[in-house]
């Protein structure tokens, strides 16, 4: 017994908590303007075991706190309310409609003695509101992406339609947010280019030209290369938003079978294809299976303008994936699948070697890889590039950072200083564990560095960098 | 003892008085006597704990001396007036409580401020009359009680435009509505600064009391005629950094000068006597302590900065004599200190004295204290001297591209009992217009938050903008800001540097109170002076 009393003392020890999802819902004021009536102006809202009174008063305070900043300035209402325990964030994507996410703030939860309830300490200046405002605003973009706006289901098929909608696809989406993970990368919201040579480059643009030729259906074409974009004849902002569906939804669900290898012997029996490696993602999985369904999911582009509904048909080969669109009025038949996979496979087949090959020859010119003495983000608002060395792994399920978690924030502080004005900045900061953080603005391109050189002075650091932008970005950051 | 807390003021009638200074006659003299007491043993019991067994604890006395001039001014037959509203020529801007708190004008202000009891009940505005804001602050309650009402606690709200801070300090809520972009501490320590000049008005228990009495009272009836405090104070907020440096600016002058008049207020001394302040262009020249006070507790300098407000914002202190209850709220939010405030160079009203007692029937006699220190100071031409006196320029320092500096030094000796000081140039070109001076500030601000932020402070930032490179650096010696032309190289700000802590440490004696003096004027001293001051 007294060999346990230590332990039992460590089991005293604080739990740390990090931020999670209290409660998420979307309301229309207009939709319940009498008193007596609040419960209809509500169309989702999680978690849905919530007593109808309470969610009631909870969007009573949002519409308040808004009204209330209204005051003060007409046309900016409020993003942001900040409490003790929680952090709630607003976004108005349509007008009218508000979507709101509360976070609980991480705690600390310290046990006391002689059987008291434990205290709980709230850390009230973690969570960072530019960071979770993006994510809300994901949330939305995700949404429109699969379902179109608000206002179309509302026009379609009243509250009704757009409650359905709403309920279906935001009670499984919620379950993928991971907000103790989100960073300045969900800021960025970017998109991650596969670096390439011309002329690999040109073949790809000719396969994309040739095949939309050939199936004349198709109406865009996205092509990725190990979850990194190559080409896209989508807008920005939809691509932005389909690259996150791709790279943190569809892709880590579909990888057991690459993880074999190119060359495993076991390759050809999985596949059960000896002429290429192509497969459908989306739609049938196995087109000699008698009972295929050629179902495609439904995204919809152009929001803004023209409206469009396309099925997406992602088609991959080893770790190469295309993104086939076509207009969603055309009903997809086997044969037109039959006739893509055998158009498609070998040919993107052949080009998925051709460009692994020539990635490992560049790796190989650019020599063995030292483990650098830095870190770095980059992002470019103008064509959302965004590359990273901090982060290791992307996933559905969580994303890894080689970094501790209060260097990430002071990249997020230092992306909200830049955000306050339009002019070139630099910002150098040196942490409290001595770590040195360098962020720099130049045009629409912005890079943060981190750099391990504890003993380092302002003037080193700043060598440090310069040769960083001189081999890595050929020289774009010139401040200084 | 009267059973209301309101209702109870009276003045006594004011007489005509040629000289304070002399004995045989009586200065002219407005009384307000506020009065409160328990209605139940139990109240009154827990009242007095919450004082430390004042023996006026139900009870606080503001009173007002002045010169004959006040009846000229017709001021001494105004009824129950309270003692710190403006009694002379209005200085500065006009005031900002008759706008219309519906035009675009009003919402443009940068920054609003509003004081509201925790029944709803309108305080304070800084712009626009309470009346009109009435509905606007009911709302601010509404949302303090919601969130509250869920075990919870509003702290702030976002808007691209604004940021929205409340606060709650005992009965009173604050909120500041700004759009100057600064972090929320900084904006919570400014309401509690508005919280703590209140409180230097009233005393915090007097507060409490009140409001345990009547959850609606109307607490405008008490500092009626202050708000010229409150705005004051809230310019000195927005424009000088020693409130968001927490440490005060001393007027540099040369060693020897200080210390002989540090001597001066040294052996002008009475019982009960605990701090003599000397002041000049609202910068402290000197302070001595009373030994067994500063044994206790040091001078914070939020409490200075609050006294020299409510000196700054009042002009009718510039009419003669004061005698005047002041709560230092750091030192102890709960009593009075009695000051006497008196400039030494009338007309122009640049150097002023002030002097706490602990005993509010010692006005004689630290009155006569002041005449002992303008005679002293007459004998050496000190007023002459102290004219001289001026802020440095940055190019003194002789480093070019260094346009602005702030440094507060932590190696000073004997620090922990010291008055924390800062010392800073004069802001020159190209920062001498009100806006560029505003928007330097501002970056100090912004490097500041970062610097101390609760969660991820940091040690040091160097930031390369458009118009200028700034740098912060916080060791455990110093705390620096630094302010260069925008096309420094890291060298040479590391080189500029180095050469500007070089001279400050040359310069110190004269830029800082070194060695505080100290003097003696308690025939017992007892440990617990700090409760005893009241």
């Amino acid at each position: 017994m007294l060999m346990i009393r230590p332990r039992m003392a460590s089991g005293t020890q604080e739990k740390q908590y990090t931020p999670s999802l209290l409660s998420f819902f979307i309301y229309n004021p207009k939709f319940g303007p009498r008193e007596g009536e609040e419960e209809k102006k509500i169309l989702f809202y999680h978690p849905i075991e919530i007593e109808k009174n309470e969610k009631i008063r909870n969007v009573g305070l949002c519409e308040a706190i808004v009204q209330f900043t209204r005051t003060f300035c007409p046309t900016k209402p409020a993003k942001s309310l900040h409490t003790q325990k929680n952090r709630q964030v607003f976004h108005e994507p349509e007008e009218n409609y508000w979507m709101v996410m509360v976070v609980r703030n991480p705690m600390v939860e310290k046990p006391n003695k002689d059987g008291k309830p434990p205290t709980v300490e709230y850390q009230e200046d973690e969570i960072i509101d530019s960071v979770y405002g993006s994510v809300l605003k994901q949330c939305y973009s995700m949404y429109k992406l699969f379902n179109g706006t608000f206002s179309r289901a509302f026009d379609a098929g009243g509250v009704e339609l757009l409650i359905q909608k709403l309920e279906k696809f935001f009670y499984r989406y919620l379950q993928t947010l991971h907000l103790q993970s989100c960073d300045l990368l969900d800021v960025f919201g970017g998109i991650a280019f596969f670096p390439l040579d011309k002329m690999t480059y040109l073949k790809i643009q000719s396969f994309v030209n040739r095949v939309e030729e050939s199936l004349s259906l198709v109406k865009y074409t996205a092509f990725l290369y190990n979850d990194q974009l190559i080409w896209s004849g989508l807008e920005q902002e939809d691509m932005r938003i389909l690259f996150k569906y791709l790279t943190t939804s569809l892709f880590p669900r579909h990888t057991e079978p690459e993880l074999a290898g190119r060359d495993s012997p076991l390759r050809p029996e999985l596949t059960g294809n000896l002429l290429h490696y192509g497969r459908f993602l989306t739609g049938p999985a196995n087109l000699k299976d008698p009972d295929a369904k050629f179902r495609f999911p439904r995204i919809f582009v152009n929001t803004e303008d023209s409206y469009e509904e396309l099925h997406l048909i992602v088609y991959k080969a080893m770790s190469a994936a295309v993104c086939f669109m076509v207009n969603a009025a055309v009903d997809l038949s086997r044969e037109f699948c039959e006739q893509l996979d055998s158009l498609v496979g070998p040919q993107l087949t052949l080009l998925a070697s051709d460009i692994c090959e020539q990635y490992n020859i560049n790796r190989r010119i650019s020599g063995p890889e030292k483990e650098p003495q830095f870190k770095f983000i980059y992002f470019n608002h103008m064509n959302l590039a965004e590359k990273s060395t901090i982060h290791m792994r992307k996933t559905t399920s969580v994303s890894l950072t080689s970094v501790h978690p209060d260097l990430m924030k002071i990249l997020g502080d230092i992306n909200c200083d830049f955000a306050r004005v339009d002019e070139d900045e630099e910002i150098i900061v040196k942490a409290m564990t001595d770590y040195w953080v360098v962020g720099k603005k130049s045009d629409q391109r912005e890079l943060y560095v981190i750099l391990n050189q504890k003993n380092a002075n302002l003037i080193e650091v700043n060598e440090e960098v310069k040769r960083l932008c001189a081999t890595q970005f050929n020289n774009i950051f010139f401040l200084d | 003892m009267p059973s209301h807390p309101e209702g109870i003021l009276e003045s006594s009638d004011p007489t005509s008085e040629e000289n304070p200074r002399t004995q045989d006659h009586q200065p002219d003299l407005q009384k307000l006597h506020i009065q409160s007491s328990e209605t139940d043993s139990g109240k009154a019991s827990q009242d007095s704990a919450l004082d430390n067994g004042h023996d006026d604890s139900g009870e606080f006395v503001v009173t007002m001396l002045a010169r004959s001039k006040v009846e000229e001014q017709g001021m001494g037959t105004k009824d129950a007036s309270s003692p710190l509203s403006e009694t002379g020529t209005p200085l500065g801007p006009p005031s900002h409580r008759n706008e219309d708190v519906t035009a675009d004008s009003w919402r443009q202000h940068r920054k609003h401020v509003f004081v509201l009891s925790e029944a709803g009940k309108p305080i304070y505005s800084r712009y626009g009359s309470e009346e009109a804001l009435s509905s606007t602050m009911g709302v601010m309650m509404a949302l303090v009680s919601f969130v509250q009402s869920g075990d919870n606690t509003i702290r702030s709200v976002y808007s691209d435009e604004h940021t929205v801070v409340f606060t709650q300090r005992g009965p009173l809520v604050l909120v500041s509505v700004s759009s100057s972009r600064q972090s929320e501490q900084q904006l919570r320590q400014e309401l509690l600064y508005v919280y703590n000049q209140i409180v230097s008005m009233l005393t915090q228990a007097s507060i409490t009391r009140i409001f345990e009495h009547k959850k609606n009272y109307d607490l405008r009836r008490l500092l009626a005629g202050s708000e010229k405090i409150l705005d004051g104070l809230l310019n000195l907020v927005d424009s000088d950094p020693s409130i968001l440096l927490s440490a005060v600016h001393c007027l540099p002058l040369a060693s020897s000068l200080r210390d002989s008049l540090s001597q001066i207020l040294q052996k002008s001394i009475t019982p009960n006597l605990v701090f003599s302040i000397l002041i000049a262009k609202n910068q402290l020249l000197t302070i001595v302590q009373e030994k067994t006070v500063i044994e206790d507790a040091r001078l914070e300098p939020s409490d200075l900065h609050l006294l020299l407000n409510l000196i700054g914002a009042s002009s009718a202190f510039q009419a003669g004599e004061i005698w005047t209850p002041i709560c230092l709220p750091s030192f102890n939010p709960d009593c009075y200190f009695y000051a006497y405030i008196s400039y030494l160079d009338p007309p122009e009203c640049t150097v002023c004295l002030v002097l706490l007692s602990t005993d509010k029937e010692a006005f004689y006699s630290v009155a006569e204290c002041k005449r002992k220190i303008e005679e002293a100071m007459q004998t050496q031409n000190a007023l002459n001297s102290i004219a001289k006196a001026h802020l440095y320029s940055v190019s003194q320092v002789g480093v070019s591209d260094l346009r602005h500096f702030m440094y507060k030094p932590f190696d000073v000796p004997d620090n922990h009992r010291q008055l924390t000081q800062f010392t800073s140039p004069e802001m020159e070109a190209p920062y001498s217009s009100e806006e560029e001076r505003m928007r330097l500030l501002d970056l100090y601000r912004d490097m500041h938050s970062r610097i101390h932020s609760t969660s991820r402070p940091l040690k040091l930032i160097y930031h390369v903008a458009e118009r200028e490179t700034l740098l912060a650096w916080v060791t455990s010696k110093f705390e620096l800001y630094t302010c260069f032309s925008p096309l420094v190289t890291k060298t040479c700000a590391i080189n500029a540097i180095t050469k500007l802590l070089r001279w400050i440490k040359k310069e110190e004696d004269r830029l800082f109170i070194r060695y505080p003096p100290k003097y003696s004027t308690t025939p017992n001293p007892s440990k617990s002076s700090k409760s005893d001051a009241h």
